[in-house]
């Protein structure tokens, strides 16, 4: 029972950051039908800003829970102007092609971001100093869940509903739902594609700048490779939750977090990507648009 | 419709290629051996991507099997390496059609991740030391010269010829393919698939033929790869391996001969000839990709030039 | 004598909506009939199902007598029926020879290895394929278009490239879905005259089309749909004079169009 509690909340906690992560990729697919290969990398750069952030103004030693706050804040605003600045440069010229091309350009950002995090900061792991966050750690039937692992999953489940309230209730939101479905019809009722557009790409790298900063917060180092691994097992987790759809990301995310805990707690752990991978090849085949996603029929 | 420099372009690149051990030292013959592997690698990559239109992001497994089966055959078995070929071409293409099966089912995208799933799951496998054959993360290393005819094909130059001569032979290949019925069966399923099945194309195989094809001849560049190295290890087959031959393709010119030799020249030559730059260099490649994206969304060297 | 294709209670649901419910007619050996119906009517749908693009969820579509319900389209063309599309569907990237001799794709018998390797027999064939789209577009008065990218020539050319494709193949039946629409008069003259020097090559015709100078024309017997069922069959004096008819399909207004 305590193990079962332990990888639940362990799931949950990686499953919130996948979550977060995934919801940039959705949403670029949504919008656009781009698999943004340079999302992940993005993520994880917002954690080296945190963490610069961190350790320039923090000086050592306890640091208050404001000094953390503004690091996500800097993180958010530098990781959201890189976003827009990479749909500007790398994806509007790109609209019109084949979109092979937009997925390569986005493949070379990303070689771009991974490899500029290197020689900005290091081609070694960064550490997060200790002592960031309280060290309380709770006990509950035998699994102890520590201060970071709730504030993640807190904060994430608070961002998910904020962005689903967002989407879902406010005319901007109804506005992104419609260039989801159909960017020509949004157009010709008026919608502004270009600020959709530019929004998601604002939305999606700042709730992944946080989720990128959690990553680094919550395993204490970084390295600029990350933005691959965690954006590779974000992305699956949109495919899983249904690709474009904002709900399915969410729910793609946690599930695959809690998975990933359970096949870690319970199977080889040599094994463990080709077991994830082995389950998104298996949900493809079964149902090729994820769990939400719906089937839609070509007409002839 | 395909213009007369795309069509004899990769016939051109090659002669010139022919002079390459003249001008060159040693250790830039390697290089040129080594693009010629890979250049066979993009053009099987070609083949499934540029000709069929499946976005395969896991062609490196094929690549992999190709060099591991001539690296076990030869190391644990003492088989030679050319006697190693038709096998490394042979598991490679079942391999290719056995993953086939699920690939093209999906559409897209998601048969771009899944592909990259198999790729994931083939780097593992051999990590994890598969039926104890694959030698884990070490890989298989200490294989044997080429032997043909009584000769040992053991200085650079002589490897370089070997690859420049199975390269030559993969461009007539694709020239080949594209003047056969089943190259422009490809063609018609990438540009329509339904339009295809109504001229009574079948789907699945046609594109089960294409990814056995192109597994078969990346499991020939995978033959040549292990005996330039002399070892294999899993690190060369990697999902980033298969990015970069995806990113060839697209870069290049999708189906089209010259354009993808160019596109492998940039994507592996260049960043050999700026080890100057020491770490800038691959920033410096992603920024030339976007840059050769926005400027030619069509490729390097398109199979068909736009129509103004 | 046995039909050439048989549509025996043919019926199709998609989610909630029957789009051909109990669809049944046959069409004999060198008939051109004639379907037609207003829009949504199912006439497209009938067609996809005829042709292996939609499984039919009831009834059985039969071609020389032969169940071919639920076979995959290549199979269906393999048996001898082609097609072209309401919205023409050319391949994008070829010119007009190429997009003809893909119609050619069910005679080629060389095996792909013969085409890799080039061998002499697989460029004999090659020849006399081109030789045969030639001699295609040749009959429809294509050839001065014969190397232009077929997408980018005038609507009515292109629907003339796709004719050329399906008789390429050699086929037993096909299937047109609205040849005239997008038509000028003289066109669709000259659409009813091809019709007609089809179908005397022995090749059977079935059509959607809503131009009725051209239905009247050309149809030995016309088969009438409205909301997915039949409601009239008949001659073409028949249809012209049957009371459902105008009334469901022609309505009120369009009945100039009819005389
Ligand atoms: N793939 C599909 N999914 C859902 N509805 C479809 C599909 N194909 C056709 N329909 C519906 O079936 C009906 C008949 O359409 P169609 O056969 O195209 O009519 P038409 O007689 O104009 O050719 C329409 O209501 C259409 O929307
Ligand atoms: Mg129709």
């Amino acid at each position: 029972m305590g193990t079962f509690i332990q990888q639940m909340f362990n799931g949950l906690t990686v499953g919130g950051i996948y979550a977060l992560i995934a919801l940039g990729y959705t949403m670029v697919y949504g919008v656009m039908r781009l698999i943004n290969f340079a999302h992940g990398d993005l993520c994880i750069l917002g954690a080296f800003v945190g963490l610069t952030f961190i350790t320039s103004f923090g000086g050592g030693g306890h640091l208050g829970a404001a000094m953390v706050i503004f690091a996500f804040v800097a993180a958010v605003l530098v990781v959201a102007a890189a976003g827009v600045l990479l749909e500007l440069a790398a994806y509007r010229p790109l609209r019109k092609a084949d979109r092979l091309a937009a997925v390569v350009s986005a493949l070379g950002a990303s070689m771009l971001i991974e490899n500029g995090i290197m020689l900005v900061w290091s081609p070694q792991v960064s550490v997060f100093p200790s002592g960031l966050l309280p060290t309380t750690t709770y006990h509950i039937a035998g699994a102890s869940i520590s201060f970071v692992q709730v504030m993640i999953i807190a904060v994430s489940f608070v961002l998910m509903a904020a962005l689903y309230l967002f989407v879902n209730h406010t005319r901007f939101g109804t506005a992104i739902r419609a260039a989801a479905i159909d960017q020509d019809a949004a157009r010709l009722m008026g919608i502004n594609v270009n600020r959709v557009i530019a929004s998601v790409f604002v939305i999606g790298p700042a709730l992944g700048a946080v989720g990128g900063l959690f990553v680094g917060i919550y395993y204490r180092e970084v390295y600029f490779t990350m933005g691959w691994t965690y954006g590779l097992y974000a992305f699956i987790a949109a495919i899983l939750g249904g690709i474009g759809n904002i709900p399915g990301a969410m729910i793609g995310g946690i599930l695959l977090g809690l998975f990933n805990a359970f096949a870690a707690g319970y199977l080889s752990s040599s094994w463990q990507d080709a077991i994830t991978f082995a389950l998104l090849i298996g949900i493809l085949l079964v149902r090729p648009t994820g769990i939400l996603g719906e089937r839609v029929a070509e007409k002839v | 419709m395909q213009n007369l420099a795309t069509k004899y372009g990769g016939a051109l690149l090659w002669i010139v290629g022919l002079g390459l051990p003249l001008a060159l030292n040693d250790a830039w013959v390697a290089i040129a051996a080594m693009f010629a592997i890979y250049s066979v690698v993009a053009l099987s990559e070609d083949i499934i991507l540029g000709r069929g239109g499946m976005f395969d992001m896991g062609h490196a497994v094929y690549f992999g099997i190709g060099a591991y089966v001539t690296g076990i055959l030869n190391v644990n078995y003492g088989w030679p390496i050319f006697a190693t070929m038709p096998v490394a071409m042979l598991l490679a293409a079942a391999v290719g059609a056995l993953l086939a099966g699920p690939l093209i089912r999906l559409r897209g995208d998601y048969l771009l991740v899944a592909s990259i799933g198999f790729n994931a799951i083939f780097v593992l496998a051999m990590q994890n030391n598969l039926l104890g054959l694959t030698g884990g993360s070490d890989g298989v290393a200490g294989l044997d010269i080429p032997r043909l005819f009584g000769f040992q094909l053991a200085s650079q130059n002589s490897m370089f010829w070997l690859d420049w001569v199975v390269l030559g032979l993969v461009i007539l290949l694709m020239n080949n393919l594209d003047r056969s019925e089943f190259g422009r069966t490809l063609r018609y399923l990438k540009q329509d698939e339904l339009a295809a099945t109504m001229i009574g194309v079948d789907p699945r195989k046609a594109k089960t033929l294409a990814f056995a094809l192109g597994a078969a001849v990346a499991g020939l560049a995978g033959t040549l790869f292990a005996v330039q190295l002399s070892t294999v290890s899993p690190s060369s087959f990697v999902f980033t391996e298969s990015v970069t031959l995806f990113a060839i393709v697209i870069v290049g010119g999708q189906g089209s001969v010259p354009g993808v030799l160019l596109g492998t020249a940039l994507m592996f030559v260049l960043p050999e000839v700026f080890r100057g730059l020491a770490q800038y260099r691959y920033l410096v490649f992603g920024f030339a990709m976007i840059l050769v994206m926005v400027l030619r969304p069509q490729g390097l060297w398109p199979r068909r030039r736009a129509r103004a | 004598m046995t039909a050439l294709l048989e549509l025996r209670n043919l019926g199709i649901r998609f989610g909630g909506l029957r789009a051909v419910n109990d669809l049944s007619f046959t069409i004999e050996p060198g008939q051109i009939v004639a379907l037609i119906g207003p829009n949504g009517a199912g006439k497209t749908t009938a067609f996809n199902m005829i042709t292996g693009v939609y499984k039919p969820t009831e009834g059985q579509v039969l071609f020389a007598g032969r169940d071919m319900t639920g076979n995959p389209p290549y199979r269906i063309a393999g048996a001898g029926i082609m097609r072209t599309f309401q919205t023409i569907r050319l391949f994008s990237d070829m010119s007009v020879l190429e997009n003809v001799r893909a119609g050619c794709h069910l005679r080629v018998r060389q095996s792909w290895w013969q085409g890799l390797l080039g061998l002499p027999v697989q460029r004999r064939e090659e020849k006399a394929l081109t030789e045969r789209a030639h001699e295609i577009l040749h009959r429809l008065n294509l050839d001065q278009f014969a190397h232009e990218l077929a997408v980018a020539l005038p609507y009515g050319v292109q629907r003339r490239v796709e004719l050329a494709r399906t008789l390429a193949a050699d086929p037993k039946l096909i299937i047109l879905d609205e040849p005239a629409a997008g038509l000028n008069d003289n066109e669709s003259a000259a659409l009813s005259q091809s019709i007609f020097s089809i179908r005397d090559k022995g090749i059977t015709i079935l059509l959607v089309e809503h131009d009725m100078n051209v239905v009247m024309n050309v149809a030995d017997k016309i088969v009438v749909i409205n909301f997915g069922e039949k409601i009239a069959e008949g001659l073409p004096d028949e249809i012209r004079n049957d009371p459902r008819v105008i009334e469901a399909y022609l309505g009120r207004d369009d009945e100039e169009e009819i005389s």
